[in-house]
């Protein structure tokens, strides 16, 4: 660009050598970095590029700022932001989002499996067993599950069958089991199984970072924990919604300030357990402002805000469907209401939760 | 700019399919020809409000080009009639007298073309329940008084549980099969059991499957002696009545149980499909498969209908999906949403659509005489019902000559060609 207003301000004294100029400013345009092949001009020219475009960006940024600051002091609106385009938010279209003012949805609601516990007419009693062979990090795992899970309680899994267990389970009123499969001595599947004819989601398991191994994280109390759903929004994506919504009591212990979070991000479910604390502090733009009326005056009054502070006290996981099948475990004669296909993934921007 | 594939659905032939779902509701899908837009199937009608206590069980339907008639067997043990154009209802029976309880549901319901005339007002009834009460009921339809003229009733199968069973077109046998019952053939006139089938030998590990049969379809149109069913072990079996006790073909298809099995017009071809929701067609004659319908079906399968007209087969299930595919090409024409577990689908073969959408106009309502009314259930709920059908049957039963015209006329206007 330089080279070019050289150029431009040349103009006049020297036709030849302008014309050259052109010249040599054309090839440079046509040639791309990746094009070169000596790679010590290739890399020399892919800085230069990228710098320009750095500074350039620089400078917009500076101009959007100006104007909107601008803006602010006219006691105009500014100009709004631009949304960046994420692959979230530029997601296929997808008929099965359910609507607020679809009447079948919510008579499908109070009908189906959990209606019963999120009418809190019974209370949830969750039994956590394991696949066969479990250690290490399993145990743990689930150590840190019991102590999210209100009313849960660890079995051994033996050598029953679950459907054997899921018998026993029927027969002692729990309402629903939680599987924790291993491999290699690390979680890697979570079966969740409605009772007594709930479905059952197959989960697999990732990312686990266990309490211990989170910085400064908090022990929770014994409270009952606050839920937060985010992102469940297709037909399939409510019903696990609501699946994971009846482990959890339905009337949460708010002076507890405990929050289990499952949040939904293109068909990964971030599983996160928080302790949150308000807390009043000084503001410190009044701050400032005070200090400035006390230089001019000698007198302030000191503002407080409240600020809400959050610990994570563990653990961190996350899930990703695989399969939910209609009706309680059955490997072999189970019917699936959803199984992920290859033949789904059409696109990277299609979700189906 | 985001890469969006759609699916490309080249439209579908004019149709109309009514789909059933777990809330009692019945949905009326419709695709007919608009220029420039093609052909798409949308729900233009729902008929009956969300209940989960009158899930629709089975379903059958006369679909005739006068007077059509559509029953709906309920989980409440109830079965509706209605007019498959309108979704009026006509009555609402309950078969057998004792009052039916849950644990026993209906599981295969038919509804007799043969013995609906023109101008005997009678229907008679098919249904078999999951523990093998058969019953064959024939509701006289005489000065308003309904009454349930005959019924034949026997029992299927001692032990086990019935899932599937079946009428062939010349309504004179049925298929039963289930859970720990092996497939029998019935006379349904004689209500006599014409032949059963014998479980296949152990294999050659000594191990002995137990029978489940979770569905089964005649083969042909005019044949009955041709059987089709599937397992729940993921085993598709061809019987033959006239050649021998145990499956002539036998074959397996994937790793789920087969849910669903649907024959078509030319005799050698059925679509199977199965819990999660795999759909292929095979040549019975063989035993090969013909091919796989891939479509992004990712839910089990319940109900697969071939259309009686056009090259299109209707497949429904837990994926609460309608979706229309090509015969030949095996390609998805069209996928309809319908927000619910679907049941079952029926086409209604004889619609066209030259004829702008009119609901059949009414007959205007009159009193009805001080007849009483008489059916089989003595529900205080049903009475609303009761009254509609009493008007509707002396409307009919009385002014025959000439309301009946004037509907007959307009029912045919609107459903344009009558069948060939």
């Amino acid at each position: 660009m330089d080279d070019v207003e050289g150029s431009d301000l040349r103009e006049g004294d020297d036709g030849g050598l302008n014309r050259k100029k052109v010249k040599k400013e054309k090839r440079d345009k046509d040639v791309l970095p990746s094009m070169i092949k000596n790679k010590e001009k290739r890399s020399a020219v892919h800085a230069k590029l990228k710098h320009q475009k750095k500074v350039e960006k620089r400078k917009r940024t500076k101009a959007r700022d100006a104007e909107e600051k601008r803006a602010l002091e006219l006691g105009e609106e500014p100009t709004p932001r631009k949304v960046p385009k994420t692959i979230e938010n530029t997601r296929e279209a997808d008929e099965t989002v359910c609507q607020p003012d679809d009447d079948e949805l919510f008579a499908g609601n109070d009908t189906d499996e959990f209606s019963s516990i999120l009418r809190q007419d019974v209370t949830p009693k969750v039994l956590i067993t394991t696949c066969r062979f479990n250690s290490t990090r399993g145990p743990a795992f689930i150590s840190e599950l019991l102590s999210v899970i209100p009313n849960a309680h660890y079995f051994k899994r033996g050598t029953y069958d679950l459907k054997k267990i899921v018998e026993y389970a029927n027969n002692k009123e729990f309402t629903s089991i939680v599987v924790v499969h291993t491999n290699r001595r690390e979680p890697d599947a979570l079966l969740i199984i409605g009772l007594p004819d709930g479905p059952t989601a197959h989960f697999k398991l990732s990312n686990l970072i266990l309490r211990k191994d989170i910085k400064n994280h908090g022990n929770p109390t014994g409270h009952k924990p606050e839920l937060v759903l985010n992102n469940f929004t297709t037909r399939i994506g409510h019903r696990i919604g609501r699946l994971i919504l009846s482990l959890f009591p339905q009337d949460p212990n708010f002076r507890g300030r405990r929050v289990v979070t499952f949040h939904n991000q293109r068909d990964f479910v971030f599983f996160r357990h928080h302790r949150y604390i308000f807390e009043t502090k000084e503001d410190k733009q009044a701050q400032t402002k005070t200090k400035a009326m006390k230089d001019s005056k000698g007198e302030g009054i000191s503002k407080e805000k409240v600020i809400a502070r959050l610990q994570e006290c563990g653990p961190r996981f996350t899930l990703k469907l695989i399969s939910l099948q209609h009706g309680t475990f059955d490997s072999k004669g189970g019917e699936y209401e959803w199984v992920h296909k290859a033949e789904m993934d059409t696109s990277r921007r299609r979700f189906f939760l | 700019m985001p890469r969006t594939t759609t699916l490309e659905c080249s439209g579908c032939p004019p149709l109309r399919a009514l789909t059933f779902d777990v809330l009692g509701l019945i949905k009326v899908v419709e695709a007919r020809d608009k220029p420039g837009e093609g052909c798409v199937p949308k729900v233009v009608d729902r008929w009956g409000d969300p209940d989960s206590s009158r899930c629709v069980l089975a379903a059958s339907i006369d679909d005739r080009s006068s007077r059509p008639l559509l029953a709906v067997a309920r989980s409440s043990g109830k079965i509706d009639l209605m007019n498959p154009l309108n979704g009026q209802s006509h009555a609402e029976i309950s078969i057998g007298e004792d009052g039916r309880n849950d644990d026993d549901p209906v599981v295969g319901l038919h509804l007799f073309r043969k013995t609906r005339t023109e101008k005997s007002r009678s229907y008679t009834i098919f249904t078999c329940t999951t523990k093998g009460n058969a019953i064959i009921q024939s509701y006289e339809v005489a000065d308003s008084i309904e009454e349930a003229s005959s019924s034949n009733k026997w029992n299927v199968c001692s032990m086990g549980s019935i899932s599937f069973c079946k009428v062939e077109a010349n309504e004179e046998y049925a298929v039963v099969g289930g859970k720990g019952v092996e497939i029998s053939v019935w006379n349904l006139e004689k209500c006599l059991r014409i032949w059963n089938a014998k479980s296949p030998p152990k294999d050659s590990l000594g191990i002995f499957s137990p029978t489940w049969f979770t569905c089964g379809t005649f083969l042909c149109k005019d044949d009955h002696r041709k059987i089709v069913a599937g397992t729940n072990n993921h085993q598709v079996r061809l019987y033959d009545i006239s050649a021998q006790r145990r499956p002539v073909i036998s074959f397996d298809f994937r790793e789920t149980p087969i849910k669903a099995v649907g024959e078509d017009l030319d005799g050698h071809t059925v679509y199977v499909g199965n819990g999660s929701g795999d759909l292929a067609s095979f040549d019975m004659r063989t035993g090969k498969l013909v091919g796989g319908f891939t479509g992004k079906c990712s839910g089990s399968i319940r109900s697969i209908v071939r259309h009686p007209n056009l090259p299109v087969v209707a497949s429904c299930g837990l994926d609460r999906y309608l979706r229309l595919w090509d015969v030949k090409s095996r390609q998805l024409l069209s996928a309809v949403f319908l927000k619910q577990h679907l049941n079952g689908v029926l086409f209604d073969s004889n619609f066209s659509c030259e004829e702008p959408t009119q609901p059949a106009p009414d007959p205007p309502v009159q009193e009805a005489h001080g007849t009483t009314v008489v059916t089989s259930s003595d529900d205080d709920e049903v009475t609303e019902t009761k009254k509609r059908k009493k008007v509707r049957v002396d409307e009919n039963g009385d002014k025959k000559g000439k309301s009946r015209d004037k509907s007959g006329k307009s029912t045919r206007k609107r459903r344009g060609v009558p069948k060939e």
